[in-house]
C-alpha cells in the first residue's frame, strides 16, 4: 500500500457532513467508478452479475451498481474500492468492453433525507431541471446544475446522489448545501 | 425549449450546445480528387432557411449523443429528433 | 413590534374590507410616520393616513398620486427601503405593508409638495412628442458638454443605492400539468377543476392573497361574501398534494414549450428577509391557462392626472377590500355600467356621492345619487389634489367639488402572455377591447374569465372550469366542473369614449407624460404606426409598460387616421410581464460562487506554501509561488525558472484535458482528428498532436500517448478541453460512426505533474517503485503505466514543454496533494522547486513552444513551422481546406524576437515593421503573440508571426507599439532560445 495520504475531493483528509433539517448531505470517498462501453459487435457483459441498466436508469447489486450515462455505455460502481485498481479488475469481468478509471474524477454527494421524498424533491427543485414526479428510485441521468455538469441518481425515496467533476468540489458543495438549507428552511 | 431526446424524453435545451446544419454530416472525401471543390462547398456553402431546419444539437449536459433536431427557426416548434450516430450509418 | 393601542382614527378607513385591524403596523413615508393594518399595501395605507400625493411624474413633474390598485400602477412609485436596500421604482400598490416599512416619494427636487424641477411643466412645449429627437441635435458639440449630462441628471425616476444589493435570490425549477396563471375567480375555478382530477397543478398568482377581483367587489356568491368561497376554495385546495399554490409569484414570461418564468416574493414583504429575498422559477408546464383578468382603462380629459382621479374599479377596490377611500366626497365618470357600481358600493360604505358623469345619453342612475347623463369631466382643479371637477353637459360647465374622482373607461383583458410568442391580440367591436386571438398563441395556453374579455364573476367561474377541463382532456385526464356559486352576471353596455374633446392636456400615459395633444402631434408628424407612435412618444415604455395607456392610444390614433382601432394595429407584448430584478435573474450566487470554480489535485498544498492563484477559465492555478523576501512577482518567477533550468521544477499540469480513447479503430481514428499520422505511433510511445477545424486553420495541440493497440491517453489545451471533446464525439458519432471507438473524459481523474529539469530523473527514482527511468528505461516520448511510493498506480510521459529533461506524472486525483510536497521535500537537495503558471509560460517561451497565443484561431500548421505535419497520405480534418492557395501563399512563420538593446521590453501586440519602412497596415509584416523576460537570455524575449520569417534570421527590425508610443529594435532569432538541438530533452 503506498505510503501516500489521499485528500477528499473537498481538500480535506475526512469526507465532508452536513446536515440541515431533514438532509444530511455526505461526501462518499470510498466508492470506486470505472466508465464501460460497449465495443462493435460486443454482447452486453453482466460484470459481477450487474445487469446494465437502460436509457436514464441506475441498478444495484450486491455492493456494485450501474448506471447508464450514453448509449451502450455505463458507469459502474464499486463500494470500497476507491483505493484499488477497479478499473482493471472491471475490465476482466467485461470482456470485448472499452473500461475506463473514472473514480478520482468525479466527487460524489449522497443526500439522505429523514423525512421520506418530499425534502429530496424539494432540493432537487432547487438545484436541477427534473422533474423530481418522474424520477423515482432506479433513475440517473446527467444534467446541468449551476453550470456545472453532473449526475443525479435516485437511489432510493429518501436518497439521492449528486456526482460532479471532482475538481470543482467546492463549488458543488456551495450549491447542493446552500439548497438544502434553503429547502430545510434554516436559511429562510 | 425542450428537445424531444430520442432515448431520454423531453430535456431542457439548456443541457444542450447547438451546432447547426445537419449537412455537417455529410462530409466529402478528402482523398478524392475533386475535394477542394466539394470541401469548400461542405465547409461554406450551407442553407438558412426560416422555417423547417435539421440541425445538429450535443447533449453536453445529458448522455453525450449528438442530435439531428429537425426544427421550424420561426416558430421553434420541433418535428423531429433522432440520434445522428443512427443517421449517420 | 406590532402596536395594538396606539390606533390612530383615520378618516379615510372605512368599515369593512379585508385588513386585519387587531393588529397596527408602523411605516413612514418620506420620513413621516404613519400606521396601517395586515392586508394594506403601501399605497391603502397611505390613503387611509390622507395621503394622496406620492409622487412626481417623470417628464412634467406634475404631482401624482395612486392611480390603480394593482401591479399596473404607472404613477405610485416609491423607493421601498433604506441603505443599501433601497428600491427604486416599487409600486405602492403592490407593496404589501410591514411593520417598519419605510417609503419615500422619488423624482423630485426638494420636498415633494414644492418640486423645483416642476418648472418642466411651464416648459412642456420644449418637451412635446419627439422632443430627444428633435431638441438635442444641434449645436453638435454641445451634445457632450451639455445635453448628455443634463439628460442624465434629469433621467430615471427613483435612485439605485449604489450598494451590493445584500440580500439573497434563488431560483428552481418546477413541472406540473397544469399551469394557472391568476387566482381570481377564473384561476381558481381552474384549480380547484384540475386539482380535483388529479393532475399536478401549479397556481400562481402575484398577488399576496388569492381572489383577485373577488377581493375588490361587493358582489356575493351563493348569496354570502365571495370571500367565503375564496377561503373554502383555497382551504380545499391547500389539502391537495397534487396542487402548489404559488402565492406573491408573477408570472412574467412565456418561453418556449410550455417554460414560463415566474418570479416569487418571498421576502419582500418582510423589514429584512433573513433567508430568501426573491425566488426565480421557471417552470415547465404541459398545459397553461392565462386568467390574468382585465385592466381598467381611464378616459382622458384636461388636467385629469392629479392625485386623487383614479380608476373607478381601483376606487371600488381600495373601498371594499382595504376598506379605504381617499377622499369623503367621491365623483364618478363612466362609459359604462361598471362605473355605477363604483358608486353604489362607495355609498354602501358611507361615502358622499357628488355625482356619476355618464357619457351615455340617455342611461338613468341605479341609486340615489346625482347622475350627469350624456355629460362629460372636462376639467380639474386642486394643485396637489383634486378639489373640484368641472362637468359639461349640454354645452354647459358645472364645477363639481370633489376630493376623488373614479374614472372608468371599460376594462382591457390581460392579454400579455397570450401574445409572447407573436401572436397579436384581435379587436373585438362587441367589446371594444382587444382579446386574446383564438391561435397563434403559446402552444398549450389557453385564456379564461376576465382576460378573454368575458368579464362577469359567473363568466369567469364558468370558463375558468371549462378551460381546465379540456387542457385536461387534452392530456388525456378526464375532470369534471365543480358545482360553481351563483355569480352576478351583468352586461356592461359600455358606449365606447376614448377622450374628451377639448384643449388642454389630456393625459392618456401617466408614467411617461404622453397626453392626446402628443398623440396628435405624432399623427401630424407622420408618426403613426403603432412602433413609431411608441418610441415618438414614449407611450407604453418603462416600468408600467402602458398599461393603463396602450390601448387608449391607440384608439385615439385610430380616430385622427379615420381608422378602426383594428387597423392601427397593437404593440408587440413581450416579457416580462411586470418587472424582473437582475439580481433575481442572476440566479442568485455571487462573488466568489458567481461561476464554478475548478481546483488542481496540489491546490491545498499550494495554498499552504502561500501561491498566489490566478483564474484561467474556470480553473484556479497557482501563477507562483513568492518566498520571504522576494517584493516583486518577477523575482519569483525568475528564481522558478532558473531553478527548473538548473534542478528541477515541479508544476501541477492537471488541467490540460484527458481523453481516453478505446476500440479496435482508435489509432484509425486519431489519423483523421489530428492532422499528422497517430495510427503509426508505437505502444508505449507519445506524439505531439496538432488539430486543425474543418476550414484549415490550427486549432489545438496536445500528446497522444499510445498505452496500448487499441487505447490512447490525448491531451487537450485547458481551455479548449470541452470543445474538442464535442469535436471528437461529433466526429465519432456523425462522421464516422462505423469506426469502433470509444471516448471518455479523465481530466479530472488523474493529477498529472510536470517534473522538469536536469534533477528531474534523480528525483523522480526517489520515487517509482523500482522503475527504470533510464534511457534504455524510458526513451524520449516514451510513456509507461508503473508504481510509485509503495503500490500506487501511476502514468510516465517523458514529454517536455520547458525543453528541459522532463517527465508528466499522473496519479489518481486524490493522490495528487501528497505527491506534489512527496517530490518537494525528497527533491530539497536536488533544488525541487514550485513553479506557477507565470514560470510555465516563460519556461516555453524560451523554448519556443507554441500555446494560447499562437493558437489563436487565426494562424495556420503552416505559420507554426508545422506545415510538414499535415499529413498528405491521409484524410483528417481541416487537410483539405488548409491546402488552399491562399493559406499555402502565406509566409508569416513563428520566429524569436530579442531587443537589440537588451534593456528595452517586449510588448506582445506590437507590430512588425521592416527598418526604416513605413509603417502602415500594407507594409505590417507581422506582429508578436508572446513576450516574457527571460532570465535565461537576460533581456526581454518574445514570439512573433513574421512574414518570410524564415529567411531572414539576423536582420533587425522593428517592433511598433503606437499604443505607448514605442518603436522597438528587434532582431530576428530562432524561437528556440534554449537548446536549439533539444538535446536536453534526450539526456
Amino acid at each position: 500500500m503506498t505510503d501516500l495520504s489521499p485528500l477528499c475531493a473537498s481538500g480535506q483528509t475526512a469526507p465532508r457532513v452536513a446536515t440541515h433539517g431533514a438532509l444530511t448531505i455526505t461526501e462518499h470517498a470510498s466508492r470506486a467508478l470505472a466508465s464501460l462501453a460497449l465495443r462493435r459487435n460486443a454482447a452486453e457483459p453482466h460484470p459481477f452479475g450487474l445487469s446494465l441498466p437502460g436509457p436514464g436508469l441506475w441498478s444495484a447489486g450486491q455492493g456494485m451498481a450501474a448506471f447508464w450515462t450514453g448509449p451502450h455505455q455505463w458507469m459502474i460502481e464499486a463500494e470500497g474500492r476507491a483505493q484499488d485498481d477497479f478499473a482493471h479488475d472491471l475490465k476482466t469481468h467485461a470482456p470485448g468492453c472499452s473500461v475506463t478509471e473514472q473514480t478520482d474524477g468525479w466527487v460524489c454527494y449522497e443526500i439522505t433525507s429523514g423525512r421520506g421524498a418530499a425534502p429530496i424533491h424539494d432540493l432537487l427543485a432547487k438545484l436541477v431541471n427534473i422533474d423530481a414526479a418522474d424520477f423515482g428510485p432506479g433513475r440517473a441521468t446527467r444534467t446541468g446544475l449551476e453550470h456545472m455538469s453532473v449526475f443525479v441518481i435516485r437511489r432510493a425515496q429518501d436518497r439521492l446522489a449528486i456526482l460532479g467533476m471532482r475538481s470543482s468540489a467546492g463549488s458543488l458543495w456551495h450549491a447542493v448545501e446552500t439548497a438544502a438549507e434553503r429547502v430545510e428552511g434554516v436559511l429562510k | 425549449m425542450l428537445i424531444p431526446h430520442p432515448l431520454l424524453g423531453l430535456r431542457d435545451a439548456q443541457e444542450f450546445t447547438y451546432l447547426g446544419d445537419a449537412s455537417l454530416l455529410n462530409r466529402p472525401d478528402g482523398m478524392a480528387p475533386d475535394a477542394a471543390q466539394a470541401f469548400y462547398q461542405y465547409q461554406y456553402l450551407r442553407d438558412n432557411p426560416a422555417g423547417v431546419h435539421r440541425e445538429l444539437w450535443f447533449h453536453e449536459q445529458g448522455d453525450r449523443s449528438w442530435l439531428i433536431v429537425t426544427r421550424d427557426t420561426t416558430t421553434h416548434e420541433i418535428l423531429a429528433a433522432e440520434l445522428a450516430k443512427e443517421a449517420a450509418r | 413590534m406590532t402596536q395594538s393601542s396606539a390606533n390612530r382614527p383615520s378618516a379615510n378607513r372605512l368599515a369593512g374590507g379585508l385588513v386585519d385591524r387587531s393588529k397596527t403596523l408602523s411605516f413612514s413615508f418620506d420620513g413621516k410616520g404613519y400606521t396601517g393594518h395586515p392586508g394594506d399595501t403601501l399605497a391603502s395605507a397611505l390613503l387611509a393616513n390622507g395621503v394622496r400625493l406620492m409622487g412626481r411624474s417623470f417628464k412634467y413633474h406634475r404631482p401624482r398620486g395612486v392611480f390603480a390598485a394593482g401591479s399596473e400602477e404607472p404613477n405610485a412609485l416609491v423607493e421601498l427601503h433604506d441603505g443599501a436596500r433601497r428600491d427604486p421604482n416599487t409600486r405602492a400598490t403592490v407593496a404589501e405593508l410591514f411593520d417598519g416599512l419605510t417609503a419615500r416619494s422619488q423624482n423630485h427636487t426638494g420636498p415633494l409638495a414644492f418640486d423645483l424641477m416642476a418648472v418642466n411643466d411651464l416648459l412642456s412645449p420644449f418637451f412635446a412628442a419627439g422632443f430627444y429627437y428633435k431638441t438635442f441635435m444641434w449645436p453638435k458639440a454641445f451634445w457632450e458638454k451639455l445635453y448628455e449630462p443634463m439628460i442624465r441628471a434629469a433621467a430615471g425616476l427613483g435612485r439605485l443605492s449604489m450598494q451590493p444589493d445584500p440580500d439573497s435570490y434563488d431560483k428552481g425549477f418546477l413541472h406540473c400539468d397544469l399551469l394557472v396563471i391568476g387566482g381570481g375567480a377564473a384561476g381558481l375555478a381552474a384549480a380547484l377543476t384540475a386539482g380535483r382530477a388529479g393532475a399536478r397543478v401549479i397556481l400562481a398568482d402575484e398577488d399576496f392573497r388569492l381572489g383577485g377581483r373577488l377581493l375588490a367587489e361587493s358582489h356575493t356568491l351563493d348569496d354570502a361574501p365571495a370571500t367565503d368561497w375564496v377561503a373554502v376554495t383555497e382551504a380545499e385546495l391547500a389539502t391537495l398534494p397534487n396542487v402548489r399554490i404559488l402565492r406573491r409569484a408573477t408570472v412574467w414570461g412565456a418561453f418556449d414549450h410550455g417554460v414560463y418564468g415566474a418570479l416569487e416574493r418571498v421576502g419582500d414583504h418582510m423589514a429584512a428577509p433573513t433567508g430568501l429575498r426573491q425566488t426565480l422559477w421557471r417552470i415547465t408546464a404541459k398545459r397553461i391557462v392565462l386568467a390574468a383578468g382585465a385592466t381598467e382603462r381611464h378616459i382622458p380629459f384636461r388636467n385629469n392626472d392629479r392625485p386623487g382621479i383614479m380608476l373607478a374599479g381601483a376606487l371600488r377596490a381600495y373601498a371594499n377590500r382595504w376598506a379605504v377611500c381617499p377622499a369623503q366626497r367621491v365623483a364618478v365618470f363612466t362609459n359604462n355600467d361598471d362605473g355605477h357600481r363604483t358608486a353604489l358600493d362607495l355609498m354602501a360604505k358611507g361615502v358622499q356621492i357628488a355625482g356619476v358623469i355618464d357619457s351615455r345619453k340617455g342611461v338613468a342612475p341605479q341609486g340615489d345619487y346625482p347622475l350627469f347623463a350624456g355629460a362629460m369631466v372636462t376639467d380639474s382643479r386642486g394643485r396637489l389634489g383634486l378639489n373640484r371637477i368641472a362637468v359639461t353637459q349640454d354645452g354647459r360647465e358645472t364645477w363639481l367639488d370633489c376630493g376623488a374622482l373614479g374614472v372608468s373607461g371599460g376594462w382591457n383583458p390581460n392579454v400579455h402572455l397570450s401574445s409572447h410568442h407573436r401572436g397579436r391580440p384581435v379587436w373585438s367591436d362587441a367589446l371594444q377591447t382587444f382579446v386574446p386571438a383564438p391561435a397563434g398563441g403559446p402552444p398549450g395556453l389557453t385564456v379564461a374569465g376576465a382576460a378573454t374579455g368575458a368579464g362577469s364573476t359567473a363568466q369567469a367561474l364558468a370558463s375558468g372550469a371549462a378551460v381546465a377541463v379540456a387542457a385536461l382532456a387534452d392530456l388525456g385526464v378526464r375532470a369534471t366542473a365543480p358545482d360553481l356559486p351563483g355569480a352576478e352576471d351583468h352586461a356592461q353596455h359600455l358606449a365606447p369614449l376614448w377622450h374628451v374633446p377639448g384643449a388642454g392636456r389630456a393625459w392618456v400615459d401617466f408614467q411617461n407624460d404622453v397626453t392626446v395633444k402628443d398623440i396628435k402631434l405624432a399623427h401630424q408628424e407622420n408618426m403613426r404606426p403603432v412602433e413609431h407612435l411608441k418610441r415618438w412618444t414614449t407611450l407604453g415604455m418603462a416600468t408600467d409598460q402602458g398599461k393603463t395607456a396602450n390601448v387608449t392610444a391607440l384608439a385615439v390614433m385610430a380616430e385622427l387616421t379615420g381608422k378602426a382601432v383594428a387597423e392601427t394595429g397593437t404593440t408587440m407584448f413581450r416579457p416580462p410581464y411586470t418587472g424582473v430584478p437582475i439580481a433575481a435573474l442572476g440566479g442568485g450566487d455571487t462573488g466568489a460562487h458567481f461561476r464554478p470554480r475548478r481546483l488542481t489535485p496540489s491546490h491545498e498544498w499550494a495554498a499552504a506554501q502561500g501561491a498566489v492563484f490566478v483564474e484561467v477559465g474556470q480553473w484556479m492555478r497557482a501563477q507562483y509561488f513568492p518566498r520571504p523576501g522576494e517584493t516583486e512577482w518577477r523575482q519569483t518567477v525568475d528564481r522558478e525558472v532558473l531553478a527548473t533550468r538548473k534542478g528541477v521544477g515541479i508544476c501541477d499540469v492537471t488541467t490540460l484535458g484527458k481523453v481516453d480513447v478505446q476500440g479496435a479503430d482508435a489509432g484509425e481514428f486519431l489519423n483523421r482528428v489530428y492532422a499528422n499520422a497517430m495510427a503509426s505511433l508505437p505502444v508505449g510511445m507519445v506524439r505531439y498532436g496538432l488539430m486543425l477545424r474543418e476550414d484549415g486553420f490550427a486549432w489545438d495541440d496536445g500528446t497522444c500517448a499510445r498505452l496500448a493497440d487499441d487505447h490512447y491517453v490525448v491531451t487537450t489545451t485547458t481551455a479548449q478541453a470541452g470543445p474538442i471533446y464535442r469535436h471528437m464525439e461529433f466526429c465519432r458519432q456523425c462522421l464516422w460512426p462505423d469506426l469502433d471507438v470509444q471516448l471518455i473524459s479523465t481530466t479530472d481523474a488523474w493529477a498529472q505533474l510536470s517534473v522538469a529539469g536536469p534533477n528531474a530523473r534523480r528525483l523522480l527514482e526517489r520515487v517509482v517503485d523500482g522503475f527504470d527511468l533510464s534511457n534504455a528505461g524510458l526513451q524520449f516520448m516514451g510513456c509507461a503505466d508503473l508504481t510509485i511510493c509503495g503500490g500506487l498506480r501511476a502514468r510516465l510521459f517523458r514529454i517536455s514543454f520547458s525543453g528541459e529533461l522532463a517527465y508528466e506524472i499522473a496519479v489518481p486525483a486524490r493522490y495528487g496533494n501528497a505527491l506534489m510536497a512527496r517530490l518537494i521535500e525528497l527533491g530539497a537537495d536536488l533544488g525541487a522547486t514550485p513553479y506557477g503558471t507565470e514560470a510555465l509560460g516563460v519556461l516555453r517561451i524560451e523554448k519556443g513552444h507554441a500555446a494560447g497565443n499562437e493558437l489563436n484561431g487565426q494562424t495556420t500548421a503552416q505559420m507554426l513551422g508545422m506545415g510538414r505535419m499535415v499529413s498528405t497520405k491521409k484524410d483528417s480534418i481541416g487537410a483539405v481546406l488548409s491546402r488552399r492557395e491562399g493559406m499555402q501563399a502565406e509566409t508569416r512563420v513563428l520566429v524569436g524576437l530579442q531587443p537589440v538593446d537588451a534593456a528595452d521590453p517586449v510588448v506582445a501586440g506590437s507590430h512588425l515593421f521592416t527598418t526604416g519602412a513605413e509603417q502602415t497596415t500594407w507594409t505590417d509584416q507581422g506582429w508578436i503573440t508572446s513576450a516574457c523576460y527571460s532570465p535565461h537570455v537576460g533581456s526581454s524575449i518574445g514570439l512573433g508571426f513574421l512574414a518570410d520569417g524564415a529567411n531572414r534570421i539576423g536582420e533587425v527590425i522593428t517592433a511598433a507599439n503606437p499604443l505607448q508610443g514605442q518603436q522597438i529594435a528587434m532582431r530576428v532569432v530562432s524561437p528556440h532560445f534554449v537548446d536549439p538541438e533539444g538535446g536536453r530533452v534526450r539526456d
